[in-house]
C-alpha cells in the first residue's frame, strides 16, 4: 500500500461569456464601485448553454495533460459539486463516459459545498492509501447561474461558473501531509438553495420558485466563514509536520476577498503568499480552490516541491483544509 | 491508526403508510398477481410529508442504539441518497444538526444511486484505516416516492420510501474484507431522473412534467444487473480471503426478485442465503442493502461473526460489491 498521494496535474475551465459588474448594474440595483468595495469581485462567467460535465470534462482533459496520463489509466472519478446536470445519473458517470472509460472506473458525485474539492481530496487520498485506487480524477466543478436570483442583488453578483480538476496518484514522497474537516447543520440556512432536492419535488405543485434559489445571510455567515477558515488552516499547517516559514503559498476558498483577507490575517500568512482569483470569476463554490491552483500552478506561483495550505468553509455549513507538497 | 473497520449498530426506519399492490390496482391499470410475478414486492411504504432527513434521523437513533456509542462520539456523517430534502445544504449536515452534533464531525452525501451505501462503506472504511475518523455513521436513505409517477404502471409498482444507517467504527480484527466498486456512463440513460439538477434549473421553459419521474429501462437495465451484481460478488468474495463456503449470508440490493435470483444463481449462492426483504419495502435505493441488513440482525437471523456478502447496482450505471463480518 503507498505511504502517500500527491496531486500531479491540474487543469481549469471557464465558460466564455463574461459578466462584469458593470453588466450587473443593469440587472439589479447596484454598482461596480458596490460590488468590488464589499467582494472584490469584478467579473464572473456564466455558462449559457455548457453543461456542469461538459466543464468539467475540458478541465478534466487539461489535468490529464498535465499529469501526462491517459483517461484509461485512472481507477476512479470523484466530482464535488452542487450543481450537477442531473443526480442520477451521477456527474462522475457523465464524465466517465465522456472519457469512453465506462466499466473500467467507480464514479460518485461528494456534496458538501464549497469544501466539497477538499472533502473530495481527503477521500481521495484515504482510497489510495488503502488500494481502492491508484490514480483518481478529483473534480470541483458548479453551473451556479440557474441557480441564482438575478433580481437578488445580496447573491447574483457574487457567484460564477467554472471547472476544476486534479489528478490525484499514489506516491513514495508527501503529497497531501493533513487534511481537517468539518461541518456545522445547525447554521444550513446561512447559504441554502431549498429548490434543488426531494422537498421541491414532493412540494412541486405549491412551490415559489422564485422566491426558494440561493439565499445567503451574509453576515453571519462571514464571521463563522473567517473564523472556522483561519482555524482550519492553522490546524492543517500543525498536523501537516511543517512550519508557517515552510508554507510557499495559501489557497484559500474565493467567496469574498474581505473574508480571505481577515482569514489571512488571523493565521499570519503574508499578502503575497495568498491567491486570489475571484477578481475574474467570483465564488465558483467546490470549483474556486482547484481552479485558482491550476491558475497559481501554470503561472509559476505554485512550483513542484511548494507547500501549499489551502481552505474552504461553504453551505452546509461546511469547512475543510489540507496541508501539502506540490 | 486502525487497522480495521467494522459495523457496530445497525438501524432502519420505513414510514407507516403502506401501499399494497391491491392499493396499487386502484390507481393504475395492474393486479397484484402480475406485480408479485414479476418482481416479487408485495407491498412498500411511502414518506408522504415525511421528509428524507427525518427518516435518516429515525433509522441513525436506532443504529446509535445498537451500537452503544452516545452520538457525541461520531466523527463522520456520510449520507447515501439521490433524494436528499436538499443538496445545499446537504442531507448529512441536516441529520448532523437533527443529532446535535454541529461543529463536531465532518458531513458530507455520496451519490452513487442503489449503489450509494456500498460506496459510503468504502469510503468510511477507508477514512477510519487512514486516521480521519474513528466512528463514522453512514445512511442509506431514499425518498423516491417523490419522484414517482402514479400512473406509469411499469415504474410505480417498484419503489419504496425508507432508511437504513449503520455505525462503522475502527476494529482490530474484521470487520470489511474487500470492496470492489463500479460504473459505466455509457449507460446514463437506462435509469434516470432528469429534471433532478441544475440542467432542469437552467432549461426549465422546456421541460416536461414527465421529466420529473424516474425512468428506467427495464429489461435493459436488467441484463446489466444481473452479470454486474453477480460478477462484483464474485469477485468480492475472492478479495475478501474467505471461501465461498465461509460465506453465510448474501444481502443483495433489493431491485427485483428476478434479478436477485439470477445474480445468485450465477454467482453460485444457494437460495436459502438470500436475504430478501423487498416483498415489504420494494426498491428503496441506497436504503435498501442497510434496511436488510438490520431487519435480519434484529430478527436473530444474522448474529455476531457472519460473513456476509453484499452486492447492488443503480442508476449511473454504478455497482459494486463488499463483504464483511458481522
Amino acid at each position: 500500500m503507498p505511504g502517500y498521494s500527491k496531486i500531479i496535474g491540474t487543469g481549469s475551465y471557464f465558460p466564455e461569456k463574461i459578466l462584469s459588474n458593470k453588466d450587473l448594474e443593469k440587472l439589479a440595483n447596484t454598482s461596480d464601485e458596490w460590488i468590488t468595495s464589499r467582494t472584490g469581485i469584478k467579473e464572473r462567467r456564466i455558462a449559457e448553454n455548457e453543461t456542469t460535465s461538459e466543464m468539467s470534462y475540458k478541465a478534466a482533459i487539461k489535468a490529464l495533460e498535465m499529469a501526462e496520463i491517459g483517461a484509461d489509466d485512472l481507477d476512479g472519478i470523484i466530482c464535488a459539486s452542487l450543481s450537477q446536470d442531473t443526480i442520477m445519473p451521477s456527474m462522475a458517470c457523465l464524465l466517465q463516459d465522456k472519457f469512453g472509460i465506462g466499466g473500467k472506473t467507480f464514479a460518485f458525485d461528494l456534496i458538501a459545498a464549497c469544501s466539497g474539492f477538499l472533502y473530495a481530496c481527503a477521500v481521495a487520498d484515504s482510497m489510495i492509501k488503502t488500494g481502492l485506487g491508484k490514480k483518481l480524477l478529483v473534480i470541483g466543478a458548479e453551473r451556479m447561474s440557474p441557480a441564482l436570483d438575478w433580481n437578488d442583488r445580496n447573491t447574483c453578483i457574487l457567484f460564477g461558473d467554472g471547472a476544476g480538476a486534479a489528478v490525484i496518484a499514489s506516491s513514495d514522497t508527501p503529497g497531501f501531509r493533513s487534511f481537517y474537516m468539518r461541518a456545522h447543520g445547525g447554521y444550513g440556512d446561512f447559504l441554502a438553495f431549498p429548490s434543488l432536492g426531494s422537498n421541491y419535488f414532493a412540494n412541486i405543485d405549491t412551490w415559489d420558485l422564485k422566491t426558494n434559489m440561493i439565499h445567503m445571510k451574509g453576515n453571519e455567515l462571514f464571521k463563522i466563514a473567517v473564523k472556522s477558515m483561519a482555524e482550519a488552516a492553522d490546524i492543517a499547517v500543525k498536523e501537516s509536520g511543517l512550519s508557517y516559514e515552510d508554507i510557499d503559498c495559501f489557497v484559500p476558498h474565493q467567496a469574498n476577498l474581505r473574508i480571505i483577507d481577515a482569514a489571512a490575517k488571523r493565521i499570519k500568512i503574508d499578502k503575497e503568499k495568498v491567491m486570489i482569483t475571484l477578481d475574474k470569476y467570483g465564488n465558483t463554490s467546490a470549483a474556486s480552490i482547484p481552479t485558482t491552483l491550476d491558475d497559481a500552478v501554470r503561472r509559476g506561483k505554485i512550483k513542484k516541491g511548494d507547500n501549499v495550505v489551502s481552505a474552504a468553509f461553504g453551505g452546509g455549513l461546511t469547512w475543510a483544509s489540507t496541508c501539502f507538497t506540490f | 491508526m486502525a487497522k480495521y473497520s467494522m459495523i457496530a449498530g445497525t438501524g432502519s426506519y420505513f414510514p407507516k403508510k403502506i401501499l399494497s399492490n391491491k392499493d396499487l390496482e386502484k390507481l393504475v391499470e395492474t393486479s397484484d398477481e402480475w406485480i408479485t410475478s414479476r418482481t416479487g414486492i408485495k407491498e412498500r411504504h411511502i414518506a408522504g410529508d415525511e421528509k428524507t432527513s427525518e427518516m435518516a434521523f429515525n433509522a441513525s437513533i436506532n443504529a446509535l442504539e445498537m451500537a452503544k456509542l452516545p452520538q457525541t462520539d461520531i466523527d463522520g456523517v456520510i449520507c447515501a441518497s439521490v433524494t436528499q430534502d436538499t443538496i445545499l445544504p446537504s442531507l448529512s449536515c441536516m441529520l448532523q444538526d437533527k443529532l446535535s452534533i454541529g461543529g463536531k464531525s465532518f458531513a458530507f452525501d455520496v451519490e452513487a444511486a442503489c449503489t450509494g451505501f456500498i460506496y459510503a462503506c468504502s469510503i468510511a472504511d477507508a477514512m477510519i484505516k487512514t486516521g480521519m475518523a474513528n466512528n463514522i455513521l453512514v445512511v442509506g436513505v431514499e425518498k423516491l416516492s417523490a419522484y414517482v409517477d402514479w400512473d406509469d404502471r411499469s415504474t410505480c409498482v417498484l419503489f419504496g420510501d425508507g432508511a437504513g444507517a449503520a455505525v462503522i467504527s475502527a476494529a482490530d480484527k474484521p470487520g470489511f474484507r474487500s470492496f470492489n466498486l463500479s460504473a459505466d456512463g455509457k449507460y446514463k440513460d437506462l435509469l434516470t431522473i432528469e429534471n433532478l439538477g441544475i440542467n432542469y434549473l437552467a432549461d426549465l421553459s422546456n421541460r416536461k412534467k414527465e421529466d420529473n419521474y424516474i425512468k428506467m429501462k427495464g429489461n435493459d437495465v436488467f441484463k446489466v444487473a444481473v452479470k454486474a451484481m453477480s460478477d462484483y460478488t464474485v469477485l468480492a468474495i475472492k478479495n475478501s480471503g474467505l471461501a465461498s463456503c465461509e460465506i453465510d449470508y448474501f444481502i443483495p440490493h433489493q431491485a427485483n426478485l428476478r434479478i436477485i435470483d439470477a445474480a445468485a444463481k450465477r454467482a453460485h449462492i444457494a437460495k436459502e442465503k438470500v436475504i430478501i426483504t423487498l416483498d415489504k419495502y420494494g426498491n428503496t435505493s441506497a436504503a435498501s442493502i442497510p434496511t436488510a441488513l438490520d431487519l435480519f440482525i434484529r430478527n436473530g437471523t444474522i448474529k455476531k461473526g457472519c460473513n456476509i456478502v453484499s452486492s447492488a447496482f443503480g442508476g449511473g450505471l454504478t455497482w459494486g460489491a463488499m463483504v464483511y463480518t458481522i
